[in-house]
């Protein structure tokens, strides 16, 4: 570790010597406006292909929901590529697609956000779409009923027949007992099956605004082009009284909490969520460092302890929440079959408070650094990438700006910040606990007891 | 930025406006300049300089691959090729690790059926230690013992995860198994419970005795860095480097099944029934791949294909249903896949079937061919824009002998394509619905009854050690 610190060192010193700086400046060709019903349109022109990539961020999420409408937002996800009423169902992607364009979208417990990558000589067909289906979504219940048994499908498939999701959903919602982030963004399985047309079409008015909503274009395009099509498209586009804000903050946990599931299961799993901060709190980015250093590739803390030393685990990894309510920081891990998720526990809890007792070394800083720098850039190396990344700083950070200020940002953090995160947050009494074993197991169990 | 990605020919533009439909100019998408290179003992080097990014792309592909493991040893390539991750030269496993996390690297080997395949991506500043590590990997690996073990036993437990959380992963390993069977192609790259545990670390030796070697090499790099100064650090990296001992495997093409076979995986308790429908279908050379893209695109290749439209779109059986293929240097795959809840098991196969026949017996109308050329040609520019992209898709030209025009005539080649061109494709490689292997994973005891319909049905449990329900594959 030693020796690899020092050649890193000289590495550094070289690039500073010839001159190459790996900061980033905000580019000058970036250009953004807001028109007056409130949409906000940042622009990134990027040549090398002649592609476009779209993102629309809309502010509405799994936060946004309660009981009887969970998944709400996920839904809307679905419903907004299922018709208007100047086009029939499937039609958005017929057309997007014989115009060379492709779409996705995805929702979060606090956004939305629809995507279209497509031939540049696609952009009017695209503008055209997407702002009728901001302003004449037709809400069809033939079509809703439908795409119900789609979702419920998709959730059989990422949650009911997956034992590792199905063991986060019951974490999550564990872990809060107020915020709506406790809602599983697919919804829960009797939500799927009962919401109604009034909540389709109130969900609908409330959230689908342009003031709601965050629009990246990057790619074989310019600025100016951009914002003329986007007065002649969505200028019209009256804005909503904005959505009511999220009130609900969550209490700070008092004892640590634990969740059990028993199902048909050859490897356990043991997931251990701690409470964190939101998108914007100072310790999200020493926080960011720290995972790295914890569970961040075959070098981290974690995997050279569990997996390789001990081989307790056969895998661990984890994740922090970066949304506009304080989140979770997340760890999961898969046990060999019969492996004991108590033992297990008791070392990562060793683990983490040995952290925060001792804090990281400088080699782990440096490592850390250099991997949120290179995935930096590697984030930066497409038209996608580039509308995820300034998408998600502007609505996420207040600015896109910020995202090139990251680079600067990940240089300042320090070992004792680092430190004194993991104090705070790896503590037994914020912690929620969940296992999931294997019945049979559980039987031999409660047979010994 | 010095230079640009792609040479964007847009004179050909004139065709897509005599369509009257929107084209992008990805039918000029051109491969960029690159320079190949050939050291004395067959190494090929191919490189890319692309300045837009602080970043360097490395693709190397060692020729061989699963295709040559021992029967009852299946996982023999796969576990050789993460064992090289595991230590090299001067560095024991957990120093290689720290060597590449330390400076935001990345270097990961893993087996395809007909290669092991090497990724690296490091900041340019780090191009040095990039190819000392790819260098040591190759020509000093640690190849521990106990490093191996340790790998053998997670991969196993590997699998066992994925049959509790990730069965659509699993479902395709189960698939070739059952349709190629005893052909190298039926063997499941990663292995088996079973295989796996029958290797052992003399095998590793061997394998790297037997199967690695110069003249099986292709580095392809892409990036930020100078051509000349990496072809020098390259060349004396691999330019002494022996050969391996034995001689690529050779492999008869696959015959295609004739008639129908159904295995059916039970997993007590599953909610959801995944299947899977294929039979043999094509190579990677194959003549009409412009004309076969587009009834693939049609068919089950994006979101409105036919397969999507009726059993997602129109009855909401499924949240998604395609057709892909798999083409390696010999005929691979052509296979419809989806999935859907345990009572509609039938009333969606049928429905997949349906369609199949559908398109073998009315073929795809001049609207839609259009449509699927021009989401092709859309689609094509993102796929060779980064330097990982193009270092990769430069290692598997070489790789499977298919050169330049592969990419650079191929927008040519989508607009060429006819109406007629592509329903004698359609007849060439999609199978009858007659002919066809399913392979099913459910509850057995709900749907064991209804699937027997289909064909003869072979059952097996999914916590059997292994994917074929006879052989130890």
């Amino acid at each position: 570790m030693k020796r690899a610190c020092l050649i890193l060192a000289a590495l550094l010193v070289s690039a500073g010597a010839a001159g190459v700086s790996l900061a980033a400046a905000v580019p000058d060709e970036i250009e953004s406006r807001t028109l007056d019903n409130g949409l906000k349109i940042i622009v990134w022109p990027d040549h090398d292909i002649p592609n476009v990539v779209m993102y629309n961020f809309v502010r509405a999420g799994g936060r946004n929901e309660y009981p009887g409408i969970t998944g709400l937002s996920h839904f809307f996800e679905h419903m907004m590529f299922n018709g208007t009423s100047q086009r029939g169902p499937g039609e958005f992607d017929r057309v997007m697609e014989a115009a060379g364009g492709s779409t996705n979208a995805y929702t979060s417990s606090d956004v939305t956000v629809y995507q279209d990558w497509f031939p540049r000589a696609a952009l009017d067909v695209v503008f055209g779409l997407e702002a009728d289906r901001l302003q004449n979504l037709a809400i069809d219940p033939d079509v809703v009923e439908s795409e119900r048994s789609v979702v419920y499908s998709e959730r059989r498939t990422n949650i009911d027949n997956n034992n590792m999701r199905k063991l986060m959903e019951q974490v999550e919602a564990t872990a809060f007992i107020a915020h709506p982030y406790q809602f599983p963004v697919i919804g829960w399985p009797s939500d799927i099956e009962a919401w109604t047309q009034e909540d389709l079409v109130t969900y609908f008015r409330t959230y689908y605004a342009p003031n709601n909503c965050t629009m990246i274009f990057t790619g074989d395009i310019t600025p100016d082009e951009i914002f003329a099509l986007a007065d002649e498209y969505f200028a019209p586009i009256p804005a909503q009284d904005p959505p009511g804000r999220v009130r609900t903050v969550e209490p700070e946990q008092a004892g640590e909490r634990r969740i059990l599931i028993e199902a048909d299961a050859q490897t356990p799993l043991l997931h251990l969520a701690f409470h964190a901060g939101s998108a914007t709190d100072p310790e999200t980015l020493p926080l960011s460092l720290l995972l790295n250093i914890l569970v961040g590739g075959d070098s981290s803390r974690l995997h050279r302890l569990l997996v390789e030393e001990e081989q307790l685990a056969i895998s661990v990894g984890g994740y922090q929440d970066e949304g506009f309510d304080p989140g979770l920081a997340y760890f999961y891990l898969t046990l060999p079959p019969g492996g004991d998720p108590a033992i297990v526990e008791r070392r990562m809890l060793d683990e983490l408070r040995r952290v925060a007792d001792d804090g990281v070394t400088e080699a782990e800083l440096v490592k850390a650094r250099n991997i949120l720098l290179a995935d930096f850039w590697r984030g930066l190396a497409t038209i996608n990438g580039k509308a995820s990344a300034l998408g998600n700083f502007e609505v996420f950070n207040g600015s896109y700006e910020k995202l090139f200020e990251l680079p600067d940002d990940i240089e300042e953090v320090t070992a004792t910040q680092m430190q004194e995160v993991a104090a705070k947050i790896f503590r037994p009494g914020n912690m929620t606990v969940g296992v999931l074993r294997a019945r049979a197991a559980a039987v031999q169990e409660n047979e010994n007891d | 930025m010095t230079e640009r990605l792609l040479r964007l020919a847009r004179s050909l533009l004139y065709i897509a406006a005599m369509t009257a439909t929107v084209v992008a100019a990805a039918d000029g998408v051109k491969l960029p300049d690159y320079e190949r290179v050939e050291l004395d003992n067959g190494t090929i080097l191919l490189l890319n300089e692309k300045h837009d990014v602080p970043l360097i792309s490395l693709r190397a592909v060692l020729r061989g691959g699963a295709v040559a493991d021992e029967r009852g040893k299946g996982g023999l390539a796969s576990t050789f090729a993460a064992l090289l991750e595991k230590g090299a030269g001067k560095r024991d496993a957990a120093a290689f690790a720290e060597a590449v996390e330390s400076v935001g690297g990345r270097l990961s080997a893993s087996a395809g059926l007909e290669g092991i395949n090497i990724s690296a991506g490091f900041m340019s500043r780090d191009a040095d230690l990039m190819v000392e590590l790819l260098a040591d990997m190759l020509r000093h690996p640690a190849l521990d013992a106990d490093e191996m073990n340790k790998l053998r036993d997670r991969t196993i437990n590997f699998i066992r995860a994925a049959k509790d959380s990730n069965l659509n992963a699993l479902l395709p390993i189960y698939g070739g198994a059952f349709l190629f069977g005893d052909h190298p192609y039926g063997n499941p790259v990663i292995g088996s419970e079973t295989t796996l545990a029958n290797i052992t670390h003399s095998d590793m030796l061997e394998y790297y005795t037997n199967h690695v070697g110069g003249e099986r090499l292709i580095i392809a790099v892409s990036g930020d860095f100078d051509a000349g100064t990496m072809r020098k650090k390259l060349t004396r990296a691999f330019g002494g480097w022996r050969s391996a001992k034995s001689a690529l495997p050779v492999i008869a093409a696959a015959s295609r099944q004739t008639g129908r076979r159904v295995l059916l995986i039970d997993k007590p308790g599953a909610t959801q029934t995944y299947f899977w429908l294929a039979n043999v279908g094509v190579a990677a050379d194959y003549s009409d791949r412009a004309a076969l893209d587009i009834a693939n695109t049609v068919f089950g290749g994006r979101f409105t294909s036919m397969l999507n439209t009726e059993l997602r779109i129109k009855s909401g059986l499924t949240y998604g249903a395609r057709s892909s293929l798999s083409r390696p240097s010999l005929p691979g795959s052509v296979a419809i896949t989806s999935f859907t809840r345990t009572g509609a098991t039938v009333e969606a196969i049928d429905m997949a079937l349906g369609v199949l026949g559908q398109l073998r017996d009315s073929g795809i109308g001049e609207e839609m061919v259009s449509s699927a050329q021009n989401y092709i040609l859309g689609q094509f520019p993102t796929r060779l824009e980064t330097s990982s992209q193009l270092a990769s898709q430069l290692a598997v030209l070489e790789a499977y002998g298919l050169g330049p025009a592969y990419i650079d005539d191929y927008g040519t080649a989508i607009l060429a394509a006819d109406v007629e061109t592509i329903a004698a494709v359609i007849d060439d490689v999609y199978p009858s619905s007659q002919d066809l292997v399913f392979v099913l994973l459910g509850d057995a005891s709900l749907i064991r009854d209804a699937v027997d319909k289909y064909g003869p049905v072979t059952e097996m449990k999914i916590t059997e050690p292994h994917f074929h329900p006879a052989a130890p594959n």
